[in-house]
């Protein structure tokens, strides 16, 4: 195939801890107003108050009873950020007024899919000894069921995929999105990524895995510090960030408002860990994605790190970019946007590349909240604390870095 | 028609019980098939009963009722309570 077209982004929605619209989630960043609460969950050993990016959302108010059904949360979080997106796009509902149903497809990340029913499934089988489970706890919980929601909302019937990448899911489902229209292979495509893992099991099984963050003295809502010598550890969040990808001169011809341009995408593996990440691997990415986007380092005015606030991934990231950067590294603004929304595992690449490019928009670039005490082994330029204007960018990057050593690099360039 | 099948009916999928016609097509009452196996399985457990496998699958709400009232227990159903398991 060597048709190559480029693409523009005309669209972006969103459900998070930090709001569930654009703006507010974005306002949220800049004002470093962070999502994370302590929220008590009834295990069966006792109550537990556990740190998390939870989301305040009522299913009725945005789907009918009969719908919901057959929906788990995380698709629920996707559809009402989609219906965002498109409209956004000016697509709203009908979508195939502009494209051909088959030319219009949906590509999405989840790391867990529909987690809580599996857990609600368990809980019904081993602890209320029931014998039998609800019909739809399969569809409930596929991980491709979001993905055939969002196709039956809309009516698109072009390319549907779900990339389970862990903590890079929804990057690379964007990635693989871009290379399907920049390709030929269709002319849209409604992206991004959804998250609802908040459930007894998928909680315990983290606080096994030792990384989670303990509650910060200065309250719940500090306790994700990226890069700082006090943290702690990751947050586990949950929600939904979509965007709109069209053909870019389809688009124009279509008089669509084009939000900016994905200019580049890459990905590579570690091959070396399940869960050690790896600078060469990610480094490897940044530069790959570059290479795509045919930009020098220095074009790059803002990066949004993968930035979880584990120890070893932000001593890491910051190894991975000056590797990426070399010179340019120590002049590059950086945030984690996790200080604030937390971790959205499949779904925080999309939330994360769509603070890029509202970043890239509005030439304003969130902080790193908490970012108190820098870790002098994280000694880039992390954007601590307050929000910084800035002149218009020319292009932004976004990190997306995953258990399994999976490492997808977005970068959006300005219209 | 059975009027606790269609209270159970109404409060699953939130639809107002006037539009609850014994003609009404389940279809015309945003049903998709999932979701009509999905409150057949809640009837199951609701009056501890069970429903056989249907070659033709109900199409209006009369159906419906007509499919299951003959397989619910004598006196007040809506006191059966106990689930099939």
């Amino acid at each position: 195939m060597t048709v190559t077209r480029r693409v523009a982004i005309t669209g972006m929605g969103i459900v998070s801890p930090t709001g569930s619209n654009s703006g507010i989630f974005f306002d949220a960043l800049l004002h470093a107003r962070s999502g994370i609460r302590a929220m008590d969950v009834a295990f069966p050993t006792g109550t537990e108050s556990v740190l998390a990016g939870h989301i305040e959302f009522t299913p009725d108010a945005h789907f009918p009873k009969a719908k919901l059904l057959t929906m788990d949360r995380v698709s629920q979080f996707a559809l009402v950020a989609a219906r965002e997106a498109m409209q956004q796009a000016g697509l709203g509902v009908s979508a195939l007024d502009a494209y051909a149903p088959g030319r219009f497809g949906v590509s999405m990340g989840t790391g867990s899919g529909g987690a809580g029913s599996l857990d609600a499934a368990y809980t019904s089988l081993l602890e209320q000894k029931v014998a039998r489970l609800r019909p739809m706890t399969v569809v409930l919980a596929m991980n491709n069921a979001t993905s055939a929601h969002l196709a039956m909302e809309f009516g698109l019937k072009g390319p549907n995929s779900t990339v389970s990448n862990a903590c890079a899911s929804s990057a690379t489902a964007i990635g693989d999105a871009f290379r399907q229209i920049r390709h030929g292979y269709s002319d849209a495509m409604l992206v991004g990524g959804a998250e609802a893992l908040l459930n007894r099991g998928t909680i315990k099984a983290w606080q096994a895995m030792h990384t989670l963050a303990k509650p910060h003295a200065d309250g719940a809502a500090a306790s994700c510090r990226p890069f700082s010598a006090d943290r702690s550890g990751l947050v586990l969040s949950e929600g939904a960030a979509m965007l709109v990808l069209e053909d870019w001169d389809t688009a124009v011809k279509r008089g669509a408002n084009i939000l900016a341009e994905l200019a580049g995408y890459a990905s590579t593996t570690d091959a070396h860990h399940l869960t050690q990440p790896d600078a060469q691997g990610q480094a490897g990415a940044m530069t790959l994605a570059l290479q795509d986007a045919r930009l020098n380092t220095s074009d790059i005015g803002y990066l949004n790190a993968h930035g979880t606030a584990t120890e070893v991934g932000d001593v890491v990231e910051t190894s991975a970019i000056k590797l990426a950067f070399g010179e340019a590294a120590a002049s590059l603004p950086i945030s984690s946007t996790k200080a604030v929304h937390g971790h959205s595992m499949g779904a925080a690449g999309a939330m994360e590349f769509m603070a890029s490019v509202m970043a890239l928009r509005a030439g304003q670039l969130p902080p790193t909240a908490f970012l108190e005490i820098p870790d002098p082994r994280c000694d880039l330029d992390y954007i601590a604390l307050r929000a910084r204007s800035t002149g218009k960018l020319r292009a932004v990057m976004s990190n997306s870095f995953a258990f399994g050593g999976s490492n997808s690099v977005l970068i959006a360039s300005a219209v | 028609m059975n009027s606790d099948l269609i209270n159970l009916f109404a409060e699953t999928f939130g639809i107002a019980e006037d539009r609850l016609q014994p003609d009404a097509t389940l279809e015309s009452l945003g049903l998709d098939s999932l979701a009509v196996i999905e409150f057949l399985f809640q009837i199951e457990d609701k009056f501890g009963i069970q429903i056989p496998d249907q070659a033709n699958p109900p199409r209006t709400l009369d159906e419906m009722v007509q499919m299951i009232e003959p397989l619910m227990p004598h006196g007040n159903p809506g006191n059966a309570g106990s689930p099939a398991a």
